[in-house]
């Protein structure tokens, strides 16, 4: 009896211990997740409320200085401001032109960084130690001199073209084109891409690699079937985190990019300042993000994928 | 090609390999036949797995050459050997089935979809895993990883098997159970194989022939029995078995002050009652049980020595008897005679 009594102590103070601590969890885990709702979610819901017509509250002083506002017609709001954007002659071009960018540069910062961490993660050595910190010295300069810097390099008056003059090749000016935007972009991303797709190849096992050798398989046999699909989770994380943060930029394609078409960050900033049309340019931002969750969506897959092959699912 | 060529399936011919400005194989020799089983033994860093490798032609040697089946195999890569490795860890690809695992030597040298599948079923069925067919490495226990790793090696149906410490990473129980496994698997297919391991049991128990390996040389190169009956040095003898290790010499059974060393095997120290031949007084200082038998510490005039004694097991303080029935003496390190 004095044990059955000795054992129901335990448990009990165990679930009090349990509960004690989930509790403690719970308010550690408080401040940020407020901090997130306070910053984050109340003006995500307040600028869709503002994006639907709602003009009162929140959104009232900003209603009353913007202009072309357009005030809900229904008790869920209206889709006018929407279709103010989305007859904007600029919008299309800017769509694409934002699609387009984020597509290339993130296609090519990963083709660079899987080049970089293969080479890093076969051949190893002195001169892929140096490639590879090289390739991180953009994550310590600020992007607005970077992008002054690539200004400076591929202008008209720019060094590319002054150098190569004296060879008689007139190279063509890149600043104020797309082209721009996504030497730009490549270069800003790349550290990251790098620091990403370079630790989830060095993972992978020696092991895992000699005995694909062993099988007979050559060397891009074992990088297609072997290297890639091992560190896929954090390729993809690497891609989506680059797609995100170039599908927003704003700095590079306001630097380097043309006047029209131009990305939908620089547009949005012009809509929302030089235009005075918040609400539109609020419209344009919930379609970036629209996109930018479409791409999140692959980033969880990724990491679910991850979290079943180590068995934590 | 000559006869003796074909019979003798692996040939190390002075193989040197320096890593690091320290040379890790040292002008090592080594005739494995087809189809035997050869275990290379020895402790951590005297060069077994480098010396594997090698064979594998994961590593090129800086001199010596690899013949495979009378051809030179030397500056081949491991792509290009007819030879199949275990790994230590397995290795297995955790992103494919089983099946996938087993299946991709076979799909990189572009064999026939029917083909593969009659030879990854044969493989799976070889090592009584056909039933995990579709399961991911993850979702299997480690002896049944381990087994995939063979049955990937096995189905490439190379000419010489290399396994790496494939038992290292199991439990007790089920090292004995997959060595037996290995060892049936090795006679049934008749394939060459070298093994790579630090334990002398199973060393002792699945090979035809062991090489004990010492700072990148082979010390000796013999079958079991003999290895432990005649070790040619008293690295041998220290490493394989248990062995009562006294400075000095020996005659008539008795240890005598000398420059040499005497070398007896605890299972050649018989205790009794009673006197017999050749046997001296012992005092019984120490008894440490061991399961199926107990070491028992015997002091006599000469010499203290350790017994293994599986019936009759004396106390601590017992007096009796204690004979010598073989001692080897070794003299800078090599075995002058057996007595």
């Amino acid at each position: 009896m004095a044990s059955v009594n000795t054992e129901a102590k335990a448990e009990n103070l165990e679930v009090k211990s349990t509960s004690r601590s989930s509790v403690l969890g719970f308010f550690m885990a408080a401040p940020p997740m407020l901090l997130v709702v306070c910053f984050v979610g109340i003006p995500i819901l307040i600028a869709l409320t503002f994006s639907l017509g709602f003009t009162s509250g929140p959104n009232r002083v900003v209603s009353i200085i913007g202009q072309e506002i357009h005030k809900k017609d229904h008790w869920w709001g209206t889709f006018a401001a929407y279709k103010d954007v989305f007859k904007d002659s600029r919008f299309p071009g800017d769509l694409r032109t934002t699609l387009v960018v984020s597509f290339l540069s993130t296609f090519l910062t990963l083709l660079m960084a899987l080049g970089i961490g293969l080479y890093q993660r076969i051949m190893g050595g002195r001169i892929a130690a140096i490639m590879t910190t090289l390739c991180l010295v953009p994550l310590f300069v600020p992007v607005v001199i970077s992008s002054w810097a690539i200004h400076t390099f591929y202008a008209g008056d720019g060094f590319m073209r002054s150098l190569l003059s004296h060879f008689g090749i007139n190279f063509p000016t890149v600043t104020s084109t797309v082209s721009a935007i996504v030497i730009g972009s490549v270069w800003t991303s790349l550290p990251f891409a790098i620091l990403m797709v370079t630790s989830g190849l060095q993972s992978i096992p020696d092991a895992l690699i000699e005995t694909a050798q062993d099988a007979g398989a050559g060397f891009f046999r074992i990088v297609r079937t072997v290297l890639i699909p091992l560190a896929i989770t954090p390729i993809v994380i690497a891609g989506t985190f680059t797609a995100i943060g170039i599908m927003g930029s704003f700095t590079i394609p306001l630097f380097l990019g043309p006047n029209q078409p131009t990305m939908l960050g620089v547009e949005i900033s012009n809509f929302f300042g030089a235009y005075n049309r918040p609400q539109q340019s609020i419209v344009m931002a919930f379609i970036v993000f629209t996109a930018a969750s479409g791409i999140a969506l692959i980033y969880i897959w990724a990491n679910v994928k991850s979290a079943k092959q180590s068995g934590r699912i | 090609m000559s006869d003796q060529t074909q019979e003798e399936g692996l040939i190390l011919n002075g193989l040197t390999k320096i890593l690091g400005g320290r040379v890790i194989i040292d002008n090592l020799h080594l005739t494995v036949k087809k189809g035997e089983m050869v275990s290379l033994l020895g402790p951590s860093g005297c060069g077994k797995t480098t010396t594997l490798r090698m064979i594998a032609g994961f590593l090129i040697p800086d001199k010596g050459d690899i013949r495979l089946n009378g051809k030179d195999v030397t500056l081949l890569g491991p792509e290009k050997r007819p030879s199949a490795m275990v790994f230590q860890n397995y290795a297995l690809w955790p992103h494919m089935s089983v099946f996938k695992n087993v299946a991709y030597p076979l799909k990189v040298r572009k064999l026939p979809k029917d083909e593969i599948e009659r030879r990854v079923h044969e493989a799976l069925g070889v090592v009584n895993l056909m039933h995990h067919k579709d399961s991911r490495p993850g979702q299997i226990s480690g002896g049944e990883q381990q087994r995939v790793a063979l049955a990937r090696a096995l189905v490439q149906e190379p000419d010489i098997l290399l396994l790496d410490e494939p038992l290292s990473n199991l439990d007790a129980k089920l090292r004995v159970k997959v060595r037996e496994d290995i060892r049936e698997l090795q006679r049934r297919l008749g394939i060459t194989t070298v093994i790579v391991t630090h334990d002398q049991d199973e060393a002792l128990s699945i090979s035809d022939r062991i090489a004990v390996m010492n700072a990148g040389k082979i010390e000796q190169f013999s079958t079991p029995q003999e290895l432990y009956d005649r070790p040619e040095t008293e690295y041998v003898a220290n490493f394989i078995g248990s062995l009562n290790r006294v400075e000095g010499g020996y005659a008539d059974g008795k240890v005598i002050p000398g420059d040499e060393i005497v070398g007896i095997r605890p299972e050649d120290v018989i205790y009794s009652a009673t006197p017999t031949p050749g046997a001296f007084p012992a005092t019984v200082s120490l008894v440490v049980p061991r399961g199926h038998f107990s070491e028992v510490y015997l002091k006599r005039d000469d010499v203290e020595l350790r017994a293994f004694i599986s019936v009759d097991v004396p106390r601590v303080g017992d007096t009796g008897f204690a004979r010598v029935v073989k001692a080897l003496v070794y003299k800078d390190g090599k075995l002058v005679r057996v007595a």
